[in-house]
């Protein structure tokens, strides 16, 4: 049971050989190639702004980190050491981005969330109840904090390491795997009030 | 003896709940792989919980976090063809909001892509012209440096009180190159001059290259 779904989901995991294109993308940046920044740019900016996306919850603010995540790349490719994933260093420097922007604005998180969900055309029934249990799953989710937020996108949809988390967010593993933890147990909890048959 | 084995499967059921979402994306090493697999054969409780697991994993994979009308806002903006004077795309009319440097850094990346891509065609229209510009209007009046820890607010006060609209930076010299009524420059300079977070402001000779 177990190994045919962990099979299918290793088979979606990283290849390692994404991470030696990176290394040969930032080799060329580093000499100022734009077009390698171009492959790059392209590789990392939609996964980089659903990462802020979730993050921050706010989408001007997002972007704005977002471009200065990926200007740091191009004004700065030095500052990668190549002792880490080239994948691990971006976002990194996206997290530390996205930690300063939110100590700047002080403003209540609202739920910009609802800007994302899908529009309200009138679909089959089937289609309501899954927007209705994503509606829920992303109230729930910005209830959480920007950190908890984080290492929930980063481990399901980014399908990183624990390891490589605690790099790019600067704590112990230990640390990652108890602020997961408490955060699908929060996601649980607020989630059961409005939908206990979906978990 | 019993006390000791409880013990055990209570360590080894902690850890394994601790570690089943990354057991959920297959990104375990094999040590981590190796003990989650031996708990999960002998608890039924934590087989449960990888269903939730794997569950959740695919709801929050397929949560539509994205907002569509900004990334294309966004592209488009990437996408734009670099100005004849190579300058920032402010939108004629457009408000220079709270999120302009992030516009700013934005249209940066596009000129960095568009020196890569479109650096052999021949020089696109510019995209911005003040409102009461005369046709065939200059590439900038003036050269403002900020300090490197000016705040935007700072900046777009600065802006504001010497009438003047950016146009073009940041420069590789971090500068910014406005635009001014002709008549209005010298009292622009003197304003921004005495801004607080302005290091330097030069007026730009038509001849001379920014």
């Amino acid at each position: 049971m177990v190994g045919r779904q962990d099979r299918a989901l290793r088979a979606s995991a990283t290849v390692p050989s994404e991470d030696a294109r990176d290394v040969g993308l930032m080799e060329r940046i580093a000499r100022r190639d734009p077009r390698a920044f171009e492959e790059l740019y392209r590789s990392y900016h939609p996964r980089l702004r659903r990462f802020l996306f979730n993050m921050l919850r706010r989408p001007h603010l997002s972007d704005e980190v977002l471009n200065d995540t990926l200007l740091v790349v191009w004004r700065q490719p030095e500052r990668y050491n190549g002792r880490s994933k080239v994948s691990t260093w971006i976002y990194a420097i996206a997290y530390r981005q996205a930690l300063k922007a939110l100590r700047r604005c002080d403003d209540p998180v609202d739920d910009r969330a609802a800007e994302a969900r899908p529009s309200g055309e009138a679909g089959p029934e089937q289609q309501l109840g899954v927007r209705q249990a994503q509606d829920a799953l992303l109230r729930a989710m910005g209830e959480l904090s920007p950190d908890h937020r984080a290492v929930i996108d980063l481990t399901y949809f980014h399908q990183l390491g624990y390891r490589e988390i605690a790099e790019l967010m600067g704590c112990p593993p230990d640390t990652v795997k108890t602020r997961m933890f408490h955060a699908r147990r929060r996601l649980k909890t607020k989630l059961s009030g409005e939908l206990a048959d979906w978990l | 003896m019993t006390g000791k084995i409880i013990r055990l499967h209570a360590r080894e059921h902690q850890e394994t709940q601790l570690l089943l979402p990354w057991y959920a994306n297959g990104r375990l090493e094999a040590p981590d792989q190796a003990r989650v697999e031996a708990h999960l054969k002998g608890c039924a409780r934590c087989r449960a919980e990888l269903e939730e697991e794997l569950r959740l994993k695919s709801d929050v994979a397929a949560l539509p976090l994205d907002v569509e009308h900004d990334r294309a806002a966004m592209l488009e903006r990437l996408n734009e063809p670099p100005p004849q004077h190579g300058g920032l795309s402010i939108r004629p009319g457009g408000r220079v909001g709270p999120t302009w440097l992030g516009w700013g850094v934005a249209a940066g990346l596009g000129v960095v892509l568009a020196l890569g891509f479109h650096a052999p065609r021949p020089a696109p229209p510019t995209l911005y012209h003040a409102q009461s510009a005369p046709a065939g209007n200059r590439p900038g009046d003036l050269v403002v440096l900020f300090r490197p820890d000016t705040t935007e607010s700072q900046i777009r006060a600065a802006l504001r009180a010497s009438g003047a609209r950016l146009v073009d930076g940041p420069t590789a010299a971090d500068a910014y190159v406005l635009s001014v009524p002709l008549p209005e420059r010298d009292r622009a300079l003197a304003e921004l001059r005495a801004s607080r977070g302005v290091i330097d402001a030069e007026p730009i000779d038509q001849a001379t290259a920014p």
